[in-house]
C-alpha cells in the first residue's frame, strides 16, 4: 500500500539559502510522525511545501501514491491537507461554528443565506464523532487555547483533511492540555486520519509519534521508530554531536546572602492573593529553583522581587538593603538581571532593532548615554558581542526583534541580561521556547555565572531543568513552598506531590526553611480542597 | 451596574438586536420622544409643547427624512468598508461627489427628457451613485492594492470632492451653486430607500457568508486567507459597497431640493463625518445606525424649527444641540469596539 504522504527528494531554496536539502519523508496511513528538529532546521519550510505554502524547487509530493502539485493551499485542503498553525487562524468575536464553516459555508434561499442549522449540525457531529466536546456557539474568545486548537482541527476535519499537520502544537497548552490532544491524536489515526506535526521537543515527540523524522540545517538525519530510540540518541541527530542532557553542576559552597525574602506576599491583577507569605534566601555561588505548576503565584512573587509589583507584607532585602519601594530603574542599577517570562510583552520592544534592545535597562548608563544622548556606537557594539557570544540569529544587530524566532529572541534578552555583570540573576523560564543546542548553552552560562560567585533565583516550569541546575529547589503551590528539598536526592514523585499541595515528612526536607503547613490549619485544609484531581501516589 | 434599558424587550425588531448598547439606545430615544408627546399633549403652552408641536409635525418629519438620507446611508456604507477592515473616513467627499454628479447629469440630459426610458432626474441620481462608487473604487485601490494610510487617502477623497465638485460647478454653470434643475425627488423615496437598505444591510452583514467573509476581513484577514478566501477582494468589495450607498445618500440629498449647492463645505455640511460618528454611535449594526441617523437628522430638523420660534437664546448656541447631544450620548452609553484589523494592510505570504 502507498504511504498516505510521501514527499520525494524535496529541495527548497530562497534566495541565499537552501532550506530544504533532498529531503525525502514517507507517513502511513493513520500514523503520527513527528518532524524534529532544532530552530531554523526547515521544518516548517517542508510543511509548508506539503501544504501548498511554498513551491518547491525540485521533488514531488505524493498522497496515496499520487504525484499532486500544489498552487496554493486551496490545492493542498481540496487534495484533504489541512494545517494548524503555531498562532491559531481564528476570528475571536465569531462562534465556533462560523470559524469551522468559514469560507466554505452552507448555504440557503440561493446563496442569499448562511444555513446556520446545517452548519451547527455538521460541527456537532464532527465533535462527536472525535470526541471532542466543543459547543458550537461558543465564541472563540470566551473558550480555552486548548478549545481552539480543537476548533482549528475541526476546521481542517470540516474541509475533508485526510492529513493534517500541526505546527508546535504544544507550544501553547497546559500540561493537561496536552494530554489531551494526545487522545485527540489517538482518536483521529484510530479514524484512519494521518498526523504530521511539528516539535522541537524531544519528550513530546517519544510520547505522542509513532515514527520520528529528524531534521537538521534542512537534511533529513534519518526517520526512526519511536520504540527504537533513546532521548540521548534522538538529541545527537538533531544537535549533530552529543549532547549532555543533565548539565554537570559541581559542588561549591555558597558565599554571602545576596537575596532575602521574609514571609512577602503579593497580590495579583485582580486584587486576589496570589503569593501567601513565603520566605527564603539566596546566596552567592547558589542558584535557587522554585518549581511549580504555572500560575501558582510565581509571577507575582518574582515581580514582587524585581520592583513591578508592591508586596502587600513582608520584607525583601537585596545585599543587605530593604528593597520596599525601591523602582524598577534602582533595581537595575543595583545589579538584579532579569529574565521576564514573557519575552515578547517585557523583554524586548518588538519594533526596535537589536541594538535599541541591546541598551534596554543600560540606556542611562554609560558608555551608552553621555550627556544626555545615546552613544550608537557603543550600544551597536554591545549588541553585536552579544549576538556573537550568545549565538543570536540571525546575526544582524539592525534586524527588528520580531523578525526573529522566540528562541533567539530569548537567547538575546538571556545575552542582554548576563552581560550586564549582575549580582542577582531572576530568570524566569529561561529556556522556554529555545531548542535544545541552544537550551545547553543557557545553562552553562548560567553555571558559569554561578562559579563566578553570582546568586541566581531560577523559576522554571520545566521540571528537569530546575532539578539539574539547582543547588535548592522549592516547590510552590497557591502561593506556598510546600517544601525546600536538596534537588540531587529527591524523587520526581515526591516533587509531583509538593507541587500538588501536599507535604513531605521525609528527611529530604529542609525543616527550617519549610513553610509549616501542618500547623496551619486554615491552609491545610484549602490546599486539599484543590489539589484532588492532582494528587500523585507516593 | 447594569444598563435598566438594556433589558426592555422590543417588539418585531428585537431579533436584529444583537447588544445591549443598540438595545438601549432605542429603548432611550422612544423613551424621550414618547415623553416629549405626553408632556406637550398636557401642557400645549409650556416649552414642551412647542417641542412637541414641532417634533411631531409633518414638515419636521419630512425635514428629518431628508437630512437623515445621507447620514444614514452613508453610515451602512462605513460599515461595510470599516468591518472588512478599511477605515473610510473619506464618506464626506463620497457625497459631496454624488450630490454634484446627480445633479450635473440631469441636468445635461434635460429635466423633461429620458435616457432609455429613464426619467433625467433618475438617471441623474444612477450618476451619482456611479461616480461615488468610482471615487470609492480608487480610495479602495490606493488603500489596499499600494497599502496607502487609510486615513490619509480618506482625507484626499474628502479634500478632492470638496475642491472638485464646487469647480465644476463653475466651470460648467458659472457659480459654485448649480441652477436649480426645477424637479426633484419627493422625500418619500428617500425614506423608503433608507429603511430598505437599513435592513439589507442587516440581512447581507449577519446573515450572509459575504457578511461572515467581511468581519473576518476586518478581524482576523489572515483566518480568512488560510481557508482560501482572498482578502482584498472582499474588501474592495466592502469599499465599493461603501461608495454605492454614500452615493445613493448623497444623490438623494442634492435631488430632494433639485440643486448642488457649492459654498462653504458646501450643501453636505459634515454630514459624511455625522455618519461615521452615526454607526459607531450604533455600533455597526445597521438598525443601530439608522436609529442614530435619524436622532441626529431629527435633532437637525428641530434646531433649524427653533430657530424660527424666537426664543431668546442665540441661533448660534441652538445650532449646536445636535453635536451636544452626541456627546452627552457618548459619554453615557459607553464604547464602541472596533474590528481588530481595521486601518492594518494585509499580505499574503506566497
Amino acid at each position: 500500500m502507498n504511504p498516505a504522504v510521501h514527499m520525494d527528494g524535496i529541495t527548497k531554496r530562497f534566495p541565499g539559502v537552501v532550506a530544504n536539502d533532498d529531503v525525502d519523508l514517507a507517513v502511513e496511513r493513520g500514523s503520527v510522525h513527528a518532524l524534529l528538529g532544532e530552530n531554523g532546521a526547515g521544518k516548517t519550510t517542508l510543511m509548508n511545501v506539503l501544504y501548498g505554502l511554498y513551491e518547491p524547487t525540485e521533488g514531488t509530493v505524493f498522497l496515496d501514491g499520487e504525484p499532486q502539485s500544489f498552487d496554493s493551499p486551496r490545492d493542498a485542503i481540496d487534495a484533504g491537507v489541512g494545517m494548524i498553525h503555531q498562532h491559531f487562524m481564528l476570528v475571536d468575536p465569531m462562534t465556533v461554528w462560523e470559524n469551522v464553516v468559514l469560507g466554505n459555508e452552507p448555504k440557503t434561499w440561493g446563496g442569499l443565506r448562511v444555513d446556520e442549522d446545517a452548519a451547527r449540525e455538521a460541527v456537532v457531529d464532527l465533535s462527536e464523532r472525535y470526541g471532542f466536546d466543543v459547543d458550537p456557539d461558543a465564541r472563540i474568545e470566551d473558550v480555552s487555547v486548548g478549545v481552539q486548537q480543537r476548533v482549528e482541527i475541526l476546521k481542517a476535519l470540516y474541509r475533508g483533511a485526510d492529513v493534517l499537520i500541526l505546527d508546535e502544537p504544544t507550544a501553547v497548552l497546559t500540561p493537561q492540555e496536552v494530554e489531551d490532544l494526545y487522545d485527540v491524536f489517538e482518536e483521529l489515526t484510530d479514524q484512519g486520519k494521518t498526523i504530521i506535526f511539528i516539535s522541537h521537543k524531544l519528550g513530546e515527540a517519544l510520547s505522542a509519534a509513532d515514527e520520528i523524522t529528524v531534521l537538521r540545517d534542512g537534511v533529513n538525519v534519518g526517520t526512526v521508530a519511536t520504540d527504537g530510540v533513546t532521548r540521548e540518541e534522538l538529541a545527537e541527530m538533531m544537535v549533530g554531536r552529543e549532547v549532555l542532557m543533565d548539565p554537570a553542576t559541581t559542588p561549591q559552597e555558597p558565599g554571602d546572602r545576596v537575596l532575602e525574602v521574609t514571609d512577602v506576599r503579593a497580590e495579583d491583577d485582580r486584587g486576589v492573593e496570589a503569593v501567601s507569605g513565603v520566605s527564603f534566601e539566596v546566596r552567592a555561588g547558589e542558584v535557587f529553583g522554585i518549581a511549580g505548576v504555572d500560575g501558582n503565584g510565581q509571577s507575582q512573587l518574582v515581580e514582587a522581587i524585581t520592583g513591578m509589583r508592591e508586596a502587600t507584607d513582608g520584607s525583601v532585602t537585596y545585599l543587605g538593603e530593604p528593597m520596599a519601594g525601591a523602582s524598577r530603574r534602582e533595581h537595575i542599577d543595583r545589579g538584579m538581571a532579569f529574565i521576564p517570562e514573557d519575552r515578547q510583552e517585557r523583554g524586548l520592544v518588538m519594533s526596535y532593532d537589536l541594538t535599541e534592545n541591546g541598551i534596554l535597562g543600560s540606556q542611562h548608563d554609560p558608555p551608552f548615554a553621555s550627556g544626555g544622548r545615546l552613544d550608537w556606537r557603543a550600544s551597536r557594539e554591545h549588541a553585536e558581542s552579544v549576538i556573537e557570544q550568545y549565538d543570536v540569529r540571525p546575526p544582524n544587530a539592525d534586524a527588528e526583534a520580531e523578525s526573529l524566532s522566540g528562541g533567539n529572541q530569548q537567547k538575546f534578552i538571556v545575552g542582554r541580561e548576563f552581560e550586564r555583570d549582575p549580582d542577582l540573576v531572576v530568570a524566569m523560564h529561561p529556556t522556554r521556547g529555545v531548542d535544545i543546542g541552544s537550551t545547553e548553552f543557557l545553562h552553562d552560562r548560567l553555571l558559569e555565572l554561578r562559579a563566578e560567585g553570582k546568586a541566581v533565583l531560577l523559576v522554571s516550569s520545566k521540571l528537569d531543568e530546575v532539578q539539574g541546575l539547582s543547588d535548592r529547589l522549592a516547590v510552590i503551590h497557591e502561593g506556598e513552598f510546600t517544601g525546600v528539598v536538596d534537588p540531587a536526592t529527591v524523587t520526581e514523585e515526591e516533587i509531583g506531590l509538593l507541587m500538588a499541595g501536599e507535604t513531605l515528612d521525609d528527611d529530604s526536607v529542609e525543616g527550617a526553611a519549610v513553610h509549616d503547613a501542618a500547623t496551619d490549619p486554615a491552609g491545610d485544609a484549602e490546599t486539599d480542597d484543590d489539589a484532588g484531581g492532582e494528587e500523585v501516589d507516593a | 451596574m447594569r444598563n435598566p434599558l438594556a433589558d426592555v424587550t422590543i417588539p418585531i425588531l428585537d431579533d436584529l438586536i444583537e447588544s445591549d448598547y443598540v438595545r438601549s439606545l432605542i429603548v432611550g430615544t422612544v423613551g424621550v420622544l414618547g415623553a416629549l408627546l405626553v408632556f406637550g399633549a398636557l401642557f400645549p403652552d409650556s416649552v414642551a409643547g412647542d417641542l412637541s408641536g414641532i417634533v411631531f409635525s409633518s414638515s419636521t418629519a419630512a425635514s428629518t427624512s431628508r437630512l437623515a438620507a445621507p447620514i444614514v446611508l452613508a453610515g451602512l456604507g462605513g460599515i461595510f468598508a470599516e468591518k472588512s477592515g478599511v477605515i473610510n473616513i473619506g464618506l464626506e467627499g463620497l457625497l459631496i461627489i454624488s450630490a454634484f454628479a446627480s445633479v450635473y447629469v440631469a441636468s445635461v440630459v434635460g429635466i423633461g427628457n429620458a435616457v432609455l426610458g429613464i426619467p433625467a432626474i433618475w438617471v441623474g441620481f444612477l450618476a451619482g451613485v456611479a461616480a461615488s462608487t468610482a471615487l470609492a473604487g480608487v480610495f479602495g485601490v490606493v488603500c489596499i492594492e499600494f497599502k496607502a494610510d487609510q486615513i490619509i487617502a480618506g482625507l484626499a477623497v474628502w479634500l478632492i470632492a470638496l475642491g472638485l465638485a464646487p469647480f465644476m460647478s463653475t466651470v460648467f454653470f458659472g457659480g459654485v451653486n448649480t441652477p436649480n434643475l426645477g424637479a426633484r425627488v419627493s422625500w418619500r423615496y428617500s425614506a423608503v430607500m433608507v429603511v430598505v437598505a437599513t435592513f439589507a444591510s442587516w440581512w447581507a452583514l449577519n446573515r450572509t457568508a459575504f457578511g461572515k467573509h467581511l468581519r473576518a476581513a476586518g478581524e482576523n484577514p489572515k483566518a480568512l486567507d488560510t481557508v482560501g478566501v482572498s482578502v482584498s477582494k472582499v474588501r474592495h468589495a466592502g469599499v465599493l459597497l461603501s461608495g454605492v450607498l454614500s452615493g445613493v445618500g448623497g444623490s438623494a440629498l442634492a435631488l430632494s431640493i433639485g440643486q448642488f449647492v457649492g459654498s462653504g463645505e458646501t450643501m453636505v455640511q459634515g454630514k459624511g463625518f455625522i455618519a461615521i460618528v452615526a454607526y459607531l454611535f450604533g455600533n455597526y449594526n445597521p438598525v443601530g445606525t439608522l436609529g442614530a441617523g435619524v436622532l441626529f437628522a431629527g435633532l437637525d430638523a428641530v434646531q433649524i424649527r427653533l430657530q424660527q420660534l424666537g426664543y431668546a437664546v442665540p441661533d448660534t448656541l441652538v445650532q449646536t444641540i445636535p453635536y451636544v447631544v452626541v456627546i452627552v450620548v457618548l459619554a453615557l452609553v459607553g464604547r464602541t469596539r472596533l474590528p481588530e484589523a481595521a486601518g492594518e494592510h494585509y499580505e499574503t505570504e506566497d
